[in-house]
C-alpha cells in the first residue's frame, strides 16, 4: 500500500509529533505509516482522511502488485 | 522542560512490576533461607499473588491505552515469547526424562527470567520491524 501522508503533512507544515497528537496515536505510528512499514486500520485511515479533508483513496492507494493480484482474482472469478 | 509528573510517569508505570518483583524476591529469600512451618511456607509462596493481580490490572490498562501499532508490537512480542516458552518447557520436560534434572539446577522458579527475556526479545524484534 502506498500513501501520500508525508506529502500532506508537509503541505500542512506539521511535524510527525504534531500529526500524531491530532490523531491520538504515537509518533512511531505516523513514521511507520509514512514509511509503508505499517498499514493503518480502517478507523485510523478514516481519521487521517477526515483530518486532511480528503477521501481515503486520495491518501492510500494499493501497490501495482496488489492491483495485479486483484485483477487476476477478478479474472478467475469471471471464469467460474 | 518536562514537568515533574511526566518525569515521574515511567516510575509510576513501573511500580506494579516493581512491587510484584519485590514480593517475589522476598518470598523466594524467605523460603530458601529459613526453616518455617509448612503452613507458613505455603502462605509465603502465595504472597506474590495480590501484587501480581495489581500488575496484571495495570498491564491490561496500559495495553488499552496504547495505539494500534503499539498493541500490534506487543502482540508480536507475545507471538515470539509464547512459542519460545513452550519450546523451553518441552525441552526441560524431555531432558528431565532423559537425564533426570536436579531441581536445584532446573525447576519452575528458573523459568521466570527466561519468560521475561523472551518477551523483551519479542519486543525488540517487533519494534525493529516497524522502525
Amino acid at each position: 500500500m502506498k500513501n501520500r501522508l508525508r506529502v500532506l503533512r508537509a503541505e500542512y507544515d506539521w511535524s510527525q509529533a504534531e500529526l500524531a497528537e491530532r490523531l491520538g496515536v504515537s509518533r512511531q505510528t505516523i513514521n511507520a505509516v509514512e514509511t509503508g512499514k505499517y498499514e493503518p486500520s480502517l478507523s485510523l485511515a478514516f481519521k487521517i482522511a477526515s483530518l486532511f479533508e480528503k477521501q481515503i483513496e486520495e491518501i492510500f492507494q494499493p501497490d501495482e502488485a496488489e492491483v495485479d493480484n486483484l485483477q487476476k482474482l477478478n479474472a478467475n472469478d469471471a471464469k467460474f | 522542560m518536562k514537568s515533574l509528573s511526566s518525569k515521574l510517569r515511567p516510575v509510576v508505570d513501573a511500580l506494579p512490576l516493581l512491587l510484584w518483583g519485590i514480593f517475589y524476591i522476598l518470598a523466594r529469600l524467605a523460603l530458601e533461607n529459613s526453616a518455617l512451618d509448612s503452613w507458613l511456607r505455603v502462605l509465603i509462596a502465595l504472597l506474590p499473588i495480590p501484587p501480581f493481580i495489581y500488575f496484571l490490572a495495570a498491564a491490561v490498562s496500559h495495553i488499552r491505552s496504547m495505539d494500534e501499532l503499539e498493541r500490534r508490537v506487543h502482540l508480536e512480542a507475545l507471538a515470539v515469547a509464547f512459542p519460545l516458552t513452550l519450546l523451553l518447557v518441552m525441552i526441560l520436560g524431555l531432558m528431565e526424562l532423559a537425564v533426570g534434572l536436579s531441581p536445584d539446577d532446573w525447576s519452575y522458579r528458573h523459568l521466570l527470567p527466561y519468560l521475561a527475556t523472551f518477551y523483551f526479545l519479542g519486543l525488540v524484534i517487533a519494534w525493529k520491524r516497524y522502525k
